[in-house]
């Protein structure tokens, strides 16, 4: 077929992406609103090494052509994942899309790369130059930009199993099917020996990348509920700050107050 | 239940079901060419330069130089152009057409095309706008006395947003020339509109004009009067091609170029003395767009349910239609009557909280009686069955109850209910089913004894193929098979008028069955026989006259009591809906599936007009939520089933009593809703869509 | 060129790559039973059952379905369960316009092909991507749900 290739296997996706430029297309569900008659599209969706959802001792690794029904018929799919993907459109689209499109796609109303983001998942690249495995939190360079190189594809997201536990998630869309999401907010706070050993914050759909501060979420990390109860004011304020919507069709009012009130909820459903 | 209430299959389910049915882009003709319209991309200029790129053999560009005819589509006025002639006057006017064999190529060739603006400040606010298109103001008893004598005056003001049919296919239409006619086939509900509207445009006559609707997939009043426009377009075009022309209109194009439901303002003022309502002053505007089309209809409807189901005697109401630089406004369910049944239901519960009464208390003091005069000087001829909808409701919801419960509430999630009354006035309004439309139905028997029903109602969804035939099969005592219907060609039938305005089943499908009647006892089997009906008056009926805005708008009244219970997530300022009651007199049911099919798909229609559907316009004057995404109708998952309930009310002068009941279930829903939001917040709310970002702010005003 | 297996049959496709797998059931093989509602996977018009999963077709690229299986509405009117489902749908009189129900019932048949025994909550999970603008989604539901209770043995 002229204007596309269909590789069957990774190498062989490779060796075309190493020499000529094409559009990777996993799902589909993006780039066809708009297709680019001038396009040359690589499929991907039927390479079996980006189709795995496999678990290690320190991973959950999923595969980036990975619909987000195959994540939700998967066991081994984290729960705070399955939650957010059935919430994606609806089940014609989920069965389509792809956690890697959404990925790449570069828009920060990804409701999958939120849970990346939320779960500091790290991404797998790979080129025929070799791999490289780099934190998602340094995957975005701003709206729809990523560092991912012309001969590279995203092959799998390595989650880690540690952080997986006691979520908090919320989307919030114009509707409950069909939705761009608005706001979404992720939140996973682990306590071991007493102390809180993870808190991860991550706020998606209200700024040009979604929002995630290590430092801040790092004021409760080592301490008790009660110690954490009084530098909540602190917290809040540093998230007031670091929170920035931008301009769009909907309030940026209506949205910086529902991500402060979801954050208070998270703290307060964890006792802080 | 009535025997002919007992549902039937559909006559158009099988073709439907089986993916079979033909919409209008299913047909392909032979050397058929496609065509795209250039839409305008300011909301006021002078055009004064139109540049083409290079064009292929087999395209070309059609304008107001190929209009053989008028440059001008006929609705009530004739001011809507077929093409722009020297300015446009809204972001989306037509400006021309491309046409040619690849869609592609034609698409190509839009996007090439340069148009050179002078532009000029659009009035984009219908509160700014001192072009008045329409005006009506109508009176009764002495306003002014009860202002001098009331002891407080209540003045608010409400304002209702535009709403999009989103009818699931969009505008299409195919003209092609033959043997020295036109035929026009398409998505439509009113074949003699287009009719009319194509000979003129063409100049011909207009016998030599076809029209014939094709299986239409939703219309909702957006089908009324904008396909005349788009037939007209496509004929020109067809006509300079002289090979067929199909046009199809894309979503976003749909979305932001076509007809929607007017926004309105309206002011009320409201005389209190002693505790009770002694009257009501209201000023309405309705947002027209830039030119007639359906406004003087729209605008007459709403004045008239402008004091609701209110017994008002000291009554003023004036009103007017204005035009702004927007997409013009037309039919939408509800015809007027959604905008203004909002705005009086809302003062009526605020009036409620000011005096220190509960709402629907206040409301039943006033509601209407058999007898009573109408807004404007009419009779209330027929039983008016409000309260005892209002009790069924409330036994279904629980309304008294929770209304009183949800006042005081804590905690993350707030619920709230709201009850709404309202009617919807069957028919055309005022004398125009008698002095314009005359409508004419004919049914012909065949030499095999089947009989087939001629008339040019179009069933758009609504079931018409179905009650009309079940209204003749049982009226002539034969089987629901041995009748015929096809969808209407102007070859074939009379003008049984416009799809509108509920009044086919009650006003035509009354002609069917008088005609059958009649075949009934002139019955020659083996024979070929034609009955024909035309329009009659009921004679009870007060003769409306529209210069002194006075007597019976319409010959009766469908009712309608709605509760809707919702829930507000104070942290994300969400609304769940939790229930939503419905109930609804629309005389006898010819087909309880199909009369509950109408109720449920309205109840909804009104509940996404009262919440998630918002569209506006930029300071430029164009639509930024042109899709599907960006304008939110109800999915699946954001309403829980919808109880609807029909009860048991006949029309004497319907068939087999049967009245208005299309536009009906939209028209109180939003009231219902926001009343509802009202009793979860706290607060006196006074527009629509009320969304998320609203609620939002409220929360946060009321938290302060 | 390409080939794909339309409604059980072998099918070779002239189509582009990146052409809408709507466009080209619609134009070069004349399957009319798939609408065009947006074209921007927002109203489930134009659903399809791919390698038996639902889809929206006008999200799909020819080029990625070589050798996939399509399923149309022409397809599956041939078969027992879309018997059960047109009985279902006529019997609460689900059907209006007409646009949104072939996209619908092949919905309807993935619901009842994954669970047979739905909930309501379920069924309309289902059919949350299939935008119906006539029916206020009550009968539509009740047709799915009386399709299973009386379709039994076929899912």
């Amino acid at each position: 077929m002229v204007n596309c290739y269909n590789p069957t296997s990774l190498k062989e996706a490779l060796d075309i992406i190493a020499k000529e430029v094409v559009t990777p297309y996993a799902g589909g569900t993006d780039l066809m609103i708009e297709p680019d008659e001038n396009a040359t599209y690589l499929f991907i969706n039927k390479i079996p090494e980006m189709k795995n959802i496999v678990e290690d001792k320190e991973f959950i690794r999923i595969g980036a052509a990975c619909t987000f029904t195959n994540i939700i018929e998967n066991e081994l799919s984290p729960a705070i994942l399955k939650r957010a993907v059935s919430q994606i459109a609806a089940p014609a689209i989920r069965n389509l899309g792809t956690v890697g499109g959404n990925i790449c796609n570069g828009s920060p109303k990804a409701d999958s790369a939120l849970i990346f983001f939320a779960t500091d998942s790290k991404l797998r690249l790979v080129s025929n130059r070799g791999e490289r495995v780099i934190p998602i939190t340094e995957f975005y360079l701003g709206r729809k930009k990523t560092i991912i190189e012309k001969d590279e594809l995203l092959v799998e997201i390595l989650m880690n199993r540690n952080v997986l536990n006691n979520y908090y998630y919320k989307k919030v869309g114009e509707r409950n099917a069909l939705a761009i999401s608005r706001v979404s907010f992720a939140g996973i706070l682990n306590i071991e020996a007493g102390k809180i050993a993870n808190c991860i914050t991550a706020f998606g759909a209200i700024s040009d990348v979604i929002i995630r501060r290590k430092n801040i979420d790092a004021m409760f990390v080592g301490k008790t509920i009660e110690e954490a109860k009084a530098v909540k004011e602190e917290y809040l304020a540093e998230y007031n700050k670091a929170i920035v919507t931008i301009k769009g069709r909907i309030s940026e009012k209506y949205r910086k107050t529902v991500c402060m009130n979801l954050l208070n909820d998270f703290l307060e459903s964890n006792g802080i | 239940m009535e025997k002919i209430s007992e549902s039937v299959k559909k006559k158009d389910h099988e073709s439907k079901v089986r993916g079979s049915a033909l919409y209008v882009d299913d047909h392909v003709m032979d050397g058929m060419l496609y065509g795209k319209l250039l839409h305008s991309t300011k909301a006021k200029a002078r055009i004064t330069n139109i540049s083409l790129p290079k064009l292929l053999d087999g395209y070309f560009v059609v304008d107001k130089k190929d209009v053989t005819g008028v440059n001008r589509v006929h609705i009530v006025e004739d001011d809507t152009p077929v093409y722009a002639e020297d300015t446009v006057e809204y972001v989306g006017e037509p400006i021309l057409m491309v046409v040619g064999p690849d869609i592609k190529e034609v698409k190509k060739i839009l996007n090439d095309i340069i148009v050179t603006y002078e532009e000029e400040t659009p009035i984009l606010d219908m509160r700014k706008s001192d072009a008045v298109f329409f005006n009506y103001n109508y009176a009764k008893g002495d306003i002014d006395k009860a202002f001098e004598e009331a002891d407080r005056v209540f003045t608010e003001t409400f304002q209702t947003g535009y709403q999009e049919q989103a009818y699931l296919e969009t505008q299409g239409m195919i003209a092609y020339p033959h043997d020295g006619r036109m035929t026009v086939r398409g998505s439509m509900q009113c074949p003699y509109y287009v009719y009319g509207a194509v000979s003129k445009a063409l100049g011909c006559e207009e016998k030599d004009v076809q029209i014939i609707q094709d299986v239409t997939g939703g219309g909702f009043g957006g089908k009324e009067a904008f396909p005349s426009i788009l037939a007209c377009q496509t004929a020109v075009a067809a006509k300079k091609a002289n090979k067929p022309v199909k046009v199809i209109f894309d979503r976003r194009e749909d979305m932001e170029f076509t007809s929607k439901r007017h926004p309105s303002v309206s002011t009320y003022k409201v005389a209190i003395k002693n505790g009770k309502i002694t009257g009501m002053d209201i000023e309405v505007i309705f947002n027209s767009g830039a030119y007639t089309t359906l406004s003087p209809v729209v605008l007459q409807r709403g004045l008239i349910c402008a004091n609701g189901v209110y017994r008002i005697d000291n009554l003023r109401v004036m009103g007017r239609a204005v035009k702004t630089n927007t997409v013009p406004c037309g039919a939408y369910r509800g015809f007027g009557a959604p905008q203004t049944f909002f705005a009086v239901e809302m003062i009526m519960d605020h009036i409620s909280k000011e005096i220190g009464v509960d709402s629907l208390e206040l409301k039943e003091e006033y509601i209407v009686k058999q007898g009573d005069s109408t807004s404007t000087s009419g009779k209330y001829h027929f039983h008016v069955p409000l309260p005892e909808m209002i009790e069924q409701i409330d036994k279904l919801s629980d309304y008294r109850s929770k209304r009183k419960q949800y006042l005081i509430q804590s905690g993350r999630y707030r619920k709230g209910i709201g009850l709404s009354l309202f009617f919807h006035g069957c028919g055309f309004t005022g004398s125009g089913e008698r002095d314009f439309i005359k409508a004419v139905a004919k049914i012909r028997k065949n030499s095999d004894d089947t009989v087939e029903i001629l008339v040019s109602n179009a069933d758009i969804g609504q079931g018409l193929k179905t009650t009309f035939s079940k209204i003749v099969a049982d009226t002539l005592g034969i089987s629901y098979e041995q009748v015929l219907i096809n969808n209407p060609d102007t070859d074939l039938v009379p003008d049984s008028g416009p799809t509108v305005a509920s009044r086919s089943l009650m006003t035509v499908g009354e002609l069917l069955r008088r005609a059958s009647e009649k075949l009934k006892k002139e019955w020659k089997s083996g024979e070929v026989q034609i009955m024909e009906e035309h329009f009659v008056e009921p004679d009870f009926v007060i003769p409306f006259s529209l210069d002194k805005f006075k007597g019976d708008a319409y010959p009766t009244y469908s009712w309608g009591v709605n509760a809707i219970e919702v829930e507000v997530d104070t942290l994300t300022a969400t609304t769940k809906i939790l229930g939503a009651w419905g109930s609804f007199d629309v005389g006898v049911p010819i087909d309880m599936n199909i009369i509950q099919g109408q109720m449920q798909g309205g109840f909804l229609q009104g509940i996404g007009y009262a919440s998630m559907e918002q569209i506006d316009y930029n300071d430029k004057g164009m639509i930024r939520n042109n899709s599907f995404s960006d304008y939110i109708i109800p999915t699946a998952v954001d309403v829980p089933n919808l109880v609807t309930k029909i009860i048991n009310n006949p029309y004497t002068h319907g068939p087999y009593g049967a009245k208005g009941a299309g536009e009906l279930p939209l028209v109180g829903a939003a009231p219902a809703y926001v009343e509802a939001m009202e009793n979860a917040l706290g607060a006196n709310l006074n527009k629509i869509p009320f969304t998320t970002e609203d609620t939002m702010s409220v929360l946060q005003e009321v938290h302060k | 060129m390409m080939k794909f297996i339309l409604n059980d049959q072998e099918v070779t496709s002239n189509s582009k790559a990146n052409e809408r797998l709507l466009d080209v059931l619609r134009n070069e093989f004349s399957i009319t039973g798939v609408k065009c509602g947006c074209k921007e996977g927002e109203c489930g018009a134009c659903s399809i059952i791919l390698d038996g999963r639902l889809v929206n077709s006008c999200m799909v690229a020819m080029g990625s379905i070589e050798g996939s299986t399509v399923i149309t509405i022409e397809g599956y009117r041939e078969t027992k369960r879309f018997a059960a489902l047109d009985k279902a749908y006529a019997s609460v009189s689900a059907v209006q316009c007409g646009f949104c129900i072939p996209g619908m019932i092949l919905a309807s048949e993935c619901i009842l092909d994954k669970n047979p025994n739905p909930t309501e909550a379920e069924i309309r999970e289902g059919i949350s991507g299939n935008l119906c603008r006539c029916t206020g989604y009550n009968a539509i539901v009740k047709a799915i749900s009386i399709a299973a209770k009386e379709g039994k043995g076929l899912w």
